[in-house]
């Protein structure tokens, strides 16, 4: 089976090249979405073996993890896996992730940073973004899920096929969950540890994700 | 009296506006034929307010048609803000769409020269 991992990226030389180099082992081909970086992102991830696909201006997580994904597609991918280009995930974690994939129990597995493994989560975070994400997505899609907003997952080849994001911002998280269980995909979530170098989304930007989701829902 | 005064002041400020633009040739026929009777129905409405406040109390109306034109004005603001918020969504989509072919192209550019 070969194992697309998409990374986008803003930004990130000081992370990027950390991160390719321990993802490496557990994927079959990297591909690091630049997102309009201005910084030496793309020539870092490109000595370091990656497919780089540079948007000329900056069009978000979302856009830029399609772009990925679609070149997956193209590209005959069996899995994708999205994984965050600032090192808040760990690369040894992708075979459990692809794992439900490879043994035919799941078409989307989500990596969840609630669902066991001890991790450090921001306050507002934890008592507000994710509570209130959950709660959308509880009333907008009907989905019970522990994380809906992690960054963290794998999709089979079905998927794949099923699966466009058209939410360029953050809101994408909750669009996959929407477009997998839509199209009947079986779901499953697994354990994930995850640390924070700047502490992710703050509040603001949790309200934004939840502003485009309605924006979104009514763009469909 | 004054007040009225006034907003045909500004109305006359934004028809001669209409005009100058209409003029350089900035504006298509049919946006100047809309603002002009926009502008010119609000003349009408701010020369006639005793009577209109006359007919939207005869239609049950308990507000003056000042208000009402305010009430009026303010939902159409928000409906606009809407629809502008829509129309933006589909532009950024477009140039989302424009940045991934551009990505995509130069990849598959390179990959055919390797």
């Amino acid at each position: 089976m070969s194992i697309f991992c998409v990374i986008p990226a803003l930004n990130e030389e000081k992370t990027i090249g950390r991160v390719l180099s321990e993802v490496k082992e557990f994927v079959d081909v990297m591909v690091v979405v630049s997102d309009g970086s201005t910084d030496q992102t793309a020539d870092i991830a490109e000595r370091a073996g990656a497919v780089v696909l540079s948007h000329p201006v900056n069009r978000g997580q979302g856009a830029a993890l399609e772009t990925g994904d679609e070149y997956a597609r193209g590209r005959g991918a069996d899995i994708v896996v999205h994984f965050d280009a600032d090192g808040q995930f760990l690369a040894s974690e992708i075979p459990e992730v692809t794992a439900p994939i490879e043994r035919g129990e799941a078409d989307a597995v989500f990596g969840s940073r609630f669902s066991g493994k001890s991790n450090r989560i921001p306050f507002m975070k934890r008592v507000a973004i994710i509570p209130i994400a959950r709660l959308v997505n509880r009333l907008f899609f009907g989905l019970n899920m522990k994380d809906p907003q992690s960054g963290f997952r794998a999709l089979s080849k079905k998927a794949l096929a099923k699966i466009r994001i058209e939410q360029s911002g953050m809101a994408h998280c909750s669009e996959i969950l929407h477009r997998a269980a839509r199209s009947e995909l079986r779901i499953k979530e697994v354990p994930i540890s995850v640390h924070y170098p700047d502490f992710g989304q703050n509040f603001l930007g949790g309200v934004r994700i939840v502003k485009d989701t309605i924006i979104g829902k009514l763009m469909d | 009296m004054l007040q009225q005064l006034i907003a045909l002041i500004v109305i006359l400020f934004f028809v001669a506006r209409l005009f100058f633009l209409k003029k350089k040739g900035g504006l298509p026929n049919g946006e100047f034929v809309f603002w002009l009777v926009f502008w010119v129905l609000a003349a009408v409405s701010v020369l006639s307010l005793k009577w209109l406040d006359r007919l939207f109390a005869g239609l049950g109306f308990s507000a003056s048609a000042i208000n009402i034109f305010v009430y009026i004005a303010v939902i159409a603001l928000f409906y606009l803000n809407f629809r502008l918020r829509l129309k933006m969504e589909r532009v950024d989509r477009a140039l989302t769409f424009i940045s991934r072919r551009v990505a995509l192209d130069e990849a598959e550019k390179k990959r055919t020269q390797s």
